[in-house]
């Protein structure tokens, strides 16, 4: 299964452009979107869930062009939104039923999958409550429990971590990485941990435009050996910020330990070669382009 | 107070920016226009039995500012309320808590917002009433006071009260909105009654909130004199009549005398006084407390916190085969259930006891005044119809699902129907007993009507107010007989097939436009 998009672009008005001449080609396994606010992302896996038409371009499927004929990827098709809302009087099981009819699923089988999705985001107990009453993270998770009701094979989730403790965070990931195996997974976050750890890919997005998409230790080969760590004393980093691209800074007492990436210059004599990470080059490539 | 400028502009310009407002404009326009009717017009909004007004600037000046109070503090309340609603959903109102701005500062800029959103559409039809002045008269000297003065004496301190009554009801009866339209329609019905009753003058003018009882009493005064009649009774409104003969005469405008402009000082008082009072019930965005004093926290809400997802995942292998069922039946049946829970529980036996009683009341009386307010009680589900899932923010999903134009938006459709037709029920086995078909059909073809508009207008505005305001002037003027407001078949009409041709193509031009919007609107998000 593979999906296909060439020479996207979305033209909201004459002065905002969403995705710029936007190609990427996606195969089976996790793809982590990576991008600042604006980069795109969101009006990326829109279009691919068929709720927004790009301005130009093509998307296909497996060969078929889901622009023209978007009930093909509806089927298969599994959408978590960034800020999806729920209909607070209904209860979970009333949801999960609504939103089955929505997909097309049926059948006396339905209750037994509705359950077992309830059990796997641990909300059975709740499951006769109405929606409205519960926490951030419950309605997430009902959330999540609705993208998988249809056994889908393309699976969008949008900022699908946000909301949710670090514990249930942990078993997002895993829940995510036991899908992974026959089916597209496309997953947009801010946080760059959650895409480190399960994404098979990564493409990396600002201003609409794709910068770069491959496996994470290609990615991260970029900044090899230019990563530094040293520790400076606090008006010292203002100097350092104008020579290198500092990544991140904490305070220890009287000194500041400031994380950089050489840009031209030297590093620091005192400075220490740090593992890359993909925050790193995620960090590199974001404020080096544009 | 210092506050209180960026809050009524913010308000303002929040409410302005919107297509509910700007297609209400649109409507204020042809309002504007239709409140001078030609003279060969089957209609007249000043009404003298037996006699007509000529086309002066006093007359054209006067019954825009007449119609123009009443008609805006009619649908103005329901356009205007909800400022504070918005600010409790949009959680700017916790914001709001957390500054120095008082209770009376906050209700008085809101108040204020309402008047603004007001006073631009009376504003427009002040341009519309200049205009058919040109448009409808031959020569009669233009005298701007006979414009500039009604809308000063009548329509300012009208849109004042409405805009304080708007914020009253909100803090009193808050998201109880059925409870406040129920209210509020029979409260206009009493102040309309006023300006025609027989009671003492004084009085009178003083408890008339439209100021327009001086401007009957003088339209009476001047023909009793003049033709030595005994009318005591001067028609306002949308008044359809029968061309009879009639004599003219000219009417010269009011006399401002000192009680009119006291009464008039003392609605505007009155109505910030109003804002004062609910000052001190205002619950500030703070619901707690009134949430703690009516229901305990359940046993279940204090167990500690489960892990979040189970440890075993999902085992793609255990899980039922997948069966595929693209019927609208199941959407239906939710739809249906969201019907029935919104709104209370008690307030399902006072409909359940309107519908019955049009088993026993005269079947014409049911037709044309029970049925409608029934349906009337029934405007905040069918507002919603095709609105919630933008409002409940669910419409990423909606418009990802599989067809969702010949799925999701008949099932819509039909469960509104649906619960027009069943609360129709008694009055529709009295027409089967009866054996009136043409009754039914325009039963069934109303249900279809009212349901289509409101699916037609959420979507078209992509909020609820307009068809509630809508819905609420339909119903009113049904009630007042007026035939165009007839959607239900409960007037007689010269032509039946002309009249359900009529209706069935409104139903027509409705669905066509709600699909292409729905259409377009589930591929631009």
């Amino acid at each position: 299964m593979s999906l296909v998009i060439k020479n996207l672009t979305k033209q909201y008005n004459r002065h905002k452009t969403g995705l710029t001449d936007y190609s990427i080609t996606i195969e089976k396994g996790i793809l982590g979107l990576l991008g600042p606010n604006g980069a795109g992302k969101s009006t990326l896996m829109k279009i691919i869930a068929t709720i927004s038409k790009p301005t130009k371009g093509t998307l296909f499927l497996d060969g078929e062009d889901i622009v023209a004929n978007p009930d093909r990827i509806r089927k298969i098709l599994g959408y978590l939104p960034q800020d999806f809302g729920v209909y607070p009087n209904l209860n979970a099981n009333e949801f999960l039923e609504y939103i089955a009819a929505m997909k097309g699923v049926g059948g006396n089988s339905l209750r037994k999958r509705i359950d077992m999705l309830l059990e796997a985001v641990n909300l059975t107990a709740d499951a006769k409550r109405p929606i409205g009453t519960y926490s951030g993270g419950m309605k997430q998770r009902i959330g999540i429990a609705q993208a998988l009701l249809n056994d889908p094979k393309v699976l969008i989730f949008d900022e699908p971590t946000v909301g949710l403790d670090p514990e249930e965070r942990v078993r997002f990931r895993q829940l995510i990485s036991d899908l992974a195996d026959d089916c597209i997974i496309i997953l947009s976050s801010h946080i760059v941990s959650d895409i480190e750890t399960i994404a098979d890919e990564v493409a990396i997005m600002k201003n609409g435009m794709l910068l770069n998409k491959a496996a994470q230790p290609d990615i991260i080969k970029m900044v090899n050996g230019k990563v530094f760590e040293v520790l400076v004393n606090n008006d010292e980093v203002a100097t350092l910020r104008t020579k290198h691209l500092v990544i991140d800074t904490g305070r220890q007492k009287d000194k500041t330990r400031v994380r950089f990436i050489v840009k031209t210059n030297q590093p620091e004599p005192s400075a220490i070669a740090a593992n890359a990470t993909l925050e790193d080059a995620y960090l590199f490539l974001t404020q080096n382009n544009g | 107070m210092k506050y209180i400028y960026s809050i009524i502009k913010a308000d303002y310009l929040q409410r302005t920016r919107s297509y509910a407002f700007l297609i209400t404009l649109a409507i204020t326009f042809y309002a504007a226009y239709s409140f001078v009717p030609p003279p060969t017009a089957s209609y007249t909004t000043l009404n003298v039995v037996g006699f007509k007004g000529i086309y002066n600037s006093a007359w054209v000046g006067y019954v825009s500012g007449m119609m123009t109070a009443i008609m805006l503090s009619l649908y103005g309340f329901f356009l205007v309320n909800g400022g504070i609603k918005k600010d409790i959903d949009t959680e700017v109102g916790l914001i709001i808590a957390t500054t120095p701005i008082t209770n009376f500062e906050y209700l008085l800029s809101k108040m204020l917002s309402n008047l603004l959103v007001l006073l631009t559409i009376a504003g427009c039809t002040f341009g519309v009433s200049i205009i058919m002045f040109f448009v409808r008269t031959n020569g009669s000297p233009f005298i701007i006071s006979n414009f500039i003065i009604p809308y000063l004496l009548f329509v300012m301190p009208a849109m004042f009260f409405i805009s304080s009554l708007a914020v009253l009801a909100e803090v009193f009866l808050g998201r109880k909105s059925i409870l406040q339209y129920i209210i509020f329609f029979f409260f206009f019905g009493a102040l309309m009654a006023n300006i025609n009753g027989q009671k003492n003058e004084t009085l009178s003018v003083i408890i008339d909130p439209f100021g327009v009882r001086t401007m009957t009493s003088s339209i009476k005064n001047q023909i009793n004199i003049q033709f030595h009649e005994h009318i005591d009774a001067v028609n306002l409104g949308f008044i359809f009549n029968q061309k009879l003969g009639f004599k003219t005469f000219e009417w010269n405008g009011i006399t401002i005398t000192n009680l009119l402009l006291f009464s008039r000082v003392l609605w505007l008082l009155f109505s910030i006084a109003l804002v004062y009072l609910s000052s001190f019930f205002f619950h500030r965005f703070d619901f707690k407390q009134a949430v703690s004093k009516k229901k305990k926290s359940s046993p279940h809400e204090q167990q500690p916190a489960v892990l979040a997802f189970a440890s075993t995942g999902i085992n793609r292998g255990l899980m039922p085969p997948l069966v595929t069922n693209y019927g609208i039946f199941p959407f239906i049946k939710t739809e249906l259930l969201l019907l029935i829970r919104k709104g209370s529980k008690w307030f399902w036996l006072v409909i359940v006891g309107i519908s019955a009683s049009m088993l026993f009341a005269p079947m014409a009386i049911s037709h044309l005044y029970i049925l409608p307010v029934l349906w009337f009680l029934q405007v905040t589900r069918w507002s919603e119809l095709a609105t919630k899932e933008e409002t409940n923010r669910l419409h990423y999903f909606t418009y990802a699902s599989y067809k969702p134009l010949q799925r999701m938006l008949p099932a819509q459709i039909l469960a509104g129907v649906i619960l027009a037709i069943v609360l129709a029920l008694p009055l529709i086995v009295r027409y089967v007993i009866a054996l009136n078909g043409y009754a039914i059909f325009n039963i069934v073809n109303g249900a279809i009507c009212i349901v289509l508009l409101a699916v037609c207008l959420g979507i078209v505005s992509k909020g609820k107010k307009l068809f509630e305001i809508l819905f609420f002037l339909l119903t009113y003027a049904l009630t007042q007989s007026i035939p165009v407001a007839d959607y239900l078949g409960a007037m007689k009409h010269d032509s039946h097939v002309g009249y359900i041709a009529v209706v069935l193509s409104l139903n027509s031009l409705l669905v066509l436009i709600s699909f292409a919007m729905r259409g377009y609107q589930s591929r631009h998000l």
